[in-house]
């Protein structure tokens, strides 16, 4: 397999404009719609991009949005082992079982098959006001939007 | 109002069985039994179903409100947003308790 | 765009040359050329053989008009890539979809993968998820009360929607 071009791979570090000790480095696998969700929470302003040195507490989180086909689970590995200690987040109905194409043979029935996932969010597409509530459960900060 | 949260109103549902058989996902399951309720004044005893149980698997609803748009009494409806965010992914079959709309008592 | 369409039903040896011909006529916008799979829509099958109806939607540059040219076929039908090149793509999905060869064409698959099932689309080919997966609506939670089917229930569909009566058999 070649490698995977750097602009998929980039992790991005937000300060959280609710708590800005805190830091979420976002790491977006973005494979579906479940993708434009994650941008819209990105783009609302709760997430403000800082550079590593301003934060307290950090936490980096992988988020599998979108449908994973058994032909693009060995990238999707391939990403997740490049970030050890990375949290997997399961967004969307997709990644979580397979979602609206469960019964598609070429469709993964569910990421958590193969990775182990820390977070999962139900939705199709899950809101973003659901990515955020699930980034500040991750940070463990509590879930007080 | 849409794509937010999928409720079920218990005391309207009747075990028709509609939701279940029209969800395209797949991911409302339900049981229940048959009681006899006897009313004053009535002729005789009717048969009323029961709620055993009510599941919606939310790892798989794909939010359509297919199950809410067939419906005939009115037993689901769209509530207010709730993020569903679990560490499991069991824990998001959400049964009759769960399931109830966020302005019940 | 006109709101009626014309509709022209060719057989499936005259496909090419008739393609051509709309095209001479100024139909040289090529729109898109799929499959149906007529099996379950024709109970009187006198051509039971032709399951598969190709459409190919041509229109005129300035979409004053359009047309549909469609034929039934059974397993082959010719290549059109050589009057519209474009018609590449759009014939090798409905190859893999639908299992149709069109001879002189690009029979690479397009999007599905080599190993899986040929000709999802064809309703001969059962979603196995479906038919093999317990169907939630097929419970019946009033007959455990007395042995006895409750109401109305026997009229109930015991199958999923789009699952054929034998469909091991098929």
């Amino acid at each position: 397999m070649p490698a995977l071009p750097d602009r998929l791979t980039q992790v991005t570090c937000y300060a959280l404009a609710s708590d800005p000790t805190i830091c979420v480095k976002i790491l977006n696998a973005s494979l579906a719609c479940c993708t434009l969700e994650l941008q819209a929470a990105i783009a609302s302003g709760e997430f403000v991009e800082t550079d590593d040195a301003s934060c307290d507490r950090q936490v980096t989180v992988l988020v599998v949005a979108g449908t994973v086909t058994d032909a693009l689970v060995p990238r999707v590995m391939e990403l997740i082992k490049s970030h050890p200690g990375a949290k997997v987040m399961s967004f969307g109905a997709c990644a979580t079982s397979g979602g609206p194409y469960w019964d598609s043979p070429p469709v993964s029935k569910g990421i958590d098959q193969f990775v182990e996932v820390a977070s999962y969010v139900s939705g199709c597409p899950p809101r973003p006001e659901a990515f955020i509530q699930a980034v500040r459960v991750l940070a463990q900060i509590g879930t007080q939007a | 109002m849409k794509h937010s949260f999928i409720a079920l109103i218990e005391d309207k549902c009747t075990s028709c069985m509609l939701c279940v058989r029209e969800c395209p996902a797949w991911c409302i399951t339900l049981d229940s039994h048959t009681v006899e309720v006897t009313e004053e004044g009535a002729r005789r005893p009717r048969k009323v179903n029961v709620l055993d149980s009510f599941e919606i698997d939310y790892s798989l609803c794909m939010y359509c409100g297919v199950c809410i748009d067939v419906c005939p009494f009115d037993a689901l409806a769209w509530d207010e947003h709730r993020a569903l965010v679990t560490a499991d992914r069991e824990d998001m079959l959400l049964g009759i308790v769960e399931l109830r709309p966020s302005d019940s008592s | 765009m006109k709101q009626e369409f014309t509709w022209h039903k060719v057989d499936a040896g005259q496909w090419f040359t008739t393609i051509g011909e709309q095209r001479d006529a100024g139909f040289t916008y090529f729109d898109f050329l799929t499959g149906v799979d007529r099996e379950s829509l024709d109970p009187d099958k006198s051509d039971s053989q032709l399951q598969v109806e190709v459409i190919a939607h041509l229109a005129k540059p300035d979409l004053s008009d359009s047309i549909f040219v469609h034929t039934c076929v059974s397993e082959e039908l010719d290549s059109i890539t050589d009057l519209f090149q474009a018609a590449s793509w759009h014939e090798r999905e409905c190859a893999e979809m639908y299992g149709i060869a069109f001879t002189g064409g690009d029979s690479r698959s397009l999007l599905r993968h080599e190993t899986l099932s040929r000709s999802p689309l064809r309703k001969s080919t059962v979603l196995a998820a479906r038919v093999l997966i317990p169907w939630p609506g097929g419970a019946e939670p009033q007959i455990k009360e007395d042995g006895r089917k409750a109401g109305n229930s026997s009229r109930r569909r015991q199958r999923p929607p789009g699952v054929p009566e034998n469909w091991l058999k098929s």
